[in-house]
């Protein structure tokens, strides 16, 4: 059995300090957290089960740790993470997996709007669909949308793939699409193995920056 | 695009070792970076390109004859306001490029600042002036005193703000760790990631092992945390003792950073997480912010992140004084910087270092009143920037109600910077804002470290000489009985009493608020 941290009407500062404690070896559960904004922050190791779901900010600055959500997830899921793993198994609120250099998000519902932004390097997989504006301003690591995307996809991409096995409301500035190659398909076929999503990696469509500079002429 | 002739560049040829002996000395060919001068066949120095020359006066500094003069040719320029020589570079800029004028360092011109306050010494009907000479002073600030676990104390109220790495080379970074740490105050690492040796030379270590102390008391290190997030990760934030939360700046408020390409060398690239060569652009607000709430939030997790140990600092540009201080205060931070529209920059358009903002003498009053009536003033520190010179701007900014204040161009001046302007060309001259290293290679972190803290220990000097005439020993009992203002504009601005009048304006009196 899982050590089990119950966060009913804590604060922030205590259920933190003792999920510190209690991270060694073990997958920690924790209960009745979704009041709790930025929690899992910054951890280096260990592994937490949010059981129902989780407040904003979830594992923000995650450095190894790995995270899952039994619920849904908050905004701003996984932010700027540099190194683990945050899986969701329902719905992501808006701002998933933005500013991120490293790791992998996996979302298997659906995710809100600004997914992605500001992406570094990290794999972010969404499983359903994601809102407007999702991969904006993106610098590396990949976007993978199982199911179709709002408007504005890839705005100002500079670098980094964007993959939609749906379709999209509009494509924003600076992207154009790409054929999709065998590796590509590979990567894809990894992802969809290793995380047990149900699709065909080679009806999808790969989204690239036009140019690497969108900003100045 | 230089307006033709903005500088007149003459050599003494009677002493230039040059003109005496070609062949010998083309220091001056070596040392600018402009292409201003030119070395023939025969081994003779000339001045190649007048047009070129930016003011930046290294020349003259490493002539080892004393025989260059730089003079400004703005005389004939400044009869013919409002073309003044700026506004002709600027249109001439915009015509051949069609691209608006980038800038480096502050605003130019002038506008409502420290210089309409003078300050009010003590004589028969207030407390007895101090002794400087041999009574002590109290010149301590504390940060987070009851907040964080681990409070930073500032010897003096003086900081470095923060200026990035990518802005400023590697070699002015450090400059700044080792100068705070030499003088017990804090320097900031801007929003370009750290450099690796930044958080142990401010604490005063040249090892990263911190074994032996070399650079006492020691100093602070503020990590900054901005829209870009460059380099930014949980072992980033906690490699300093605080950590500040970027909003704005007084050079460009409502916009993000800009470092341009070019600018983004390997070493950059490495520390900021991006590939080489690709524009660091900052966006202007928090992707991650969508409310006050989420604000709130975000100071939340960043203790969580630093354990409750670090202080938070919150960085303001100018713009609604009162109302911006108050919610950074409800936002839970430890401190607030608010700067002026006089701000220093690595490169912002110019229209906006010009002409968007506040003067720093507008921010402070509101800044105080807010925290006053929110029971925090003096608890949550205020940290005033902008323009901020000397000693007497320093205290100037105390007395109004501030606890602390930024050296940013001031300390870049100290570092060896002779104000011309040109940091955006990443040519600087003295090592301070280039990425190249040859230029870089003039900057020694450890000579220019001791100008640095020689610069604060000085301006330190200054507020205990203006807190002590005035009959205090602690920077805290300043307050704004000590300062007059001298014209009308300025009682107007700041509300403090004017000379002669010997009252606030009538307005102030009546219960103004903003
Ligand atoms: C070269 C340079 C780089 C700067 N970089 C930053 C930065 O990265 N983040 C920031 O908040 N402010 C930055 N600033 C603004 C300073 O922190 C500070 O607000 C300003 O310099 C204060 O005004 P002063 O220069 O008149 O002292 C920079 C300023 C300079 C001169």
């Amino acid at each position: 059995m899982s050590p089990v941290l119950d966060a009913k009407d804590q604060e922030l500062k205590t259920v933190s300090r003792k999920l510190r404690k209690m991270l060694n070896g073990q997958p920690v559960v924790v209960k009745n957290a979704a009041h709790l904004h930025g929690l899992a922050a910054g951890l280096k190791h260990g592994e937490v089960v949010i059981e129902g779901h989780s407040g904003d900010y979830l594992g923000v600055l995650n450095d190894g740790a790995t995270i899952t959500v039994k619920g849904d997830a908050g905004k701003y899921l996984a932010d700027n993470m540099t190194r683990g793993r945050v899986l969701v198994e329902g719905n992501a609120d808006y701002g998933a997996g933005q500013y991120c250099y490293g790791g992998t998000v996996v979302v298997k519902g659906n995710a809100g709007d600004f997914t992605a932004t500001m992406n570094k390097g990290a794999t972010i997989i969404i499983g359903g669909d994601v809102g407007s504006e999702a991969g904006t301003y993106m610098l590396a690591g990949d976007l993978v949308i199982v199911g179709d995307a709002g408007a504005n996809l890839g705005n100002y991409l500079i670098r980094g793939n964007i993959y939609v096995g749906g379709e999209w409301a509009s494509l924003g500035h600076n992207t154009r699409l790409e054929p999709l190659t065998e590796e590509d398909v590979h990567k894809l076929e990894g992802y969809f193995a290793e995380h047990g999503i149900q699709a065909d990696a080679h009806g999808f469509h790969k989204l690239a920056p036009l140019s690497a500079k969108p900003f100045y002429k | 695009m230089p307006v033709i002739g903005t500088f007149c560049v003459s050599v003494d040829k009677d002493v230039c070792v040059n003109a005496q002996s070609p062949g010998k000395c083309a220091t001056c060919v070596e040392v600018c970076p402009y292409g201003v001068y030119e070395i023939d066949a025969q081994g003779q120095v000339h001045v190649n390109n007048y047009n070129t020359c930016v003011g930046c006066r290294i020349c003259a500094e490493f002539c080892p004859a004393n025989a260059i003069r730089i003079n400004p040719a703005e005389s004939e320029y400044l009869s013919r306001y409002p073309w003044t020589f700026g506004q002709i570079e600027e249109i001439h800029h915009k015509s051949l490029t069609g691209g608006y004028l980038l800038r480096g360092f502050g605003t130019a011109g002038p506008l409502p600042h420290f210089d309409g306050i003078v300050v009010v010494p003590s004589q028969l009907a207030s407390e007895s002036p101090r002794d400087k000479y041999r009574e002590e002073c109290q010149m301590e600030v504390v940060i987070g005193e009851d907040t964080a676990e681990e409070p930073i104390t500032l010897r003096y109220p003086i900081l470095f703000p923060a200026m990035s790495y990518g802005a400023l080379s590697r070699e002015a970074k450090l400059a700044l760790a080792i100068g705070a740490a030499k003088t017990g105050i804090a320097t900031n690492t801007g929003e370009g990631g750290v450099v690796p040796e930044e958080p142990y030379y401010a604490n005063g270590y040249a090892d990263p092992e911190r074994k032996e102390q070399k650079w006492a008391p020691g100093g602070y290190l503020v990590i900054q945390w901005s829209t870009g997030r460059w380099g930014v990760s949980a072992d980033y934030v906690n490699a300093g003792d605080a950590v500040e939360i970027k909003i704005g700046q007084g050079a460009k408020p409502g916009m993000g950073g800009h470092l341009l390409g070019a600018k983004v060398t390997e070493e950059i690239a490495a520390v900021r997480g991006i590939p080489v060569g690709s524009d660091a652009l900052s966006p202007c607000r928090y992707y991650d912010v969508l409310s006050f709430e989420d604000m709130k939030k975000m100071v939340a997790f960043l203790r969580d992140v630093t354990d409750y140990k670090k202080p938070i600092l919150m960085k303001l540009g100018p713009s609604r004084p009162y109302d911006d201080v108050r919610m950074a205060a409800e936002a839970g931070v430890d401190a607030i910087s608010i700067d002026g529209i006089c701000g220093g920059t690595g490169a912002s358009p110019d229209v906006v270092t010009q002409g968007v903002g506040i003067p720093t003498i507008a921010c402070i009053p509101p800044a105080v009143r807010a925290l006053k009536d929110l029971g925090l003033h003096r608890k949550v520190k205020l940290i005033a920037l902008g323009g901020i010179r000397n000693g007497l701007d320093a205290f100037k900014a105390l007395a109004m109600g501030a606890d602390a204040v930024g050296f940013g161009t001031a300390a870049e001046i100290a570092m060896g910077c002779r104000a011309c302007m040109a940091c955006h060309k990443g040519n600087c001259p003295y090592g301070i804002t280039s990425q190249k290293p040859e230029l870089r290679a003039r900057l020694d972190p450890e000579e220019v470290g001791q100008r640095l803290a020689n610069f604060v220990q000085a301006t330190a000097e200054e507020i205990k000489i203006l807190t002590m005439l005035s009959g205090h020993d602690d920077i805290r009992d300043l307050s704004e009985e000590d300062l007059r203002a001298v014209d009308i504009n300025t009682a107007a601005i700041t509300g403090l009493k004017m000379i002669g009048y010997e009252r606030r304006l009538p307005w102030w009196e009546n219960g103004h608020s903003s």
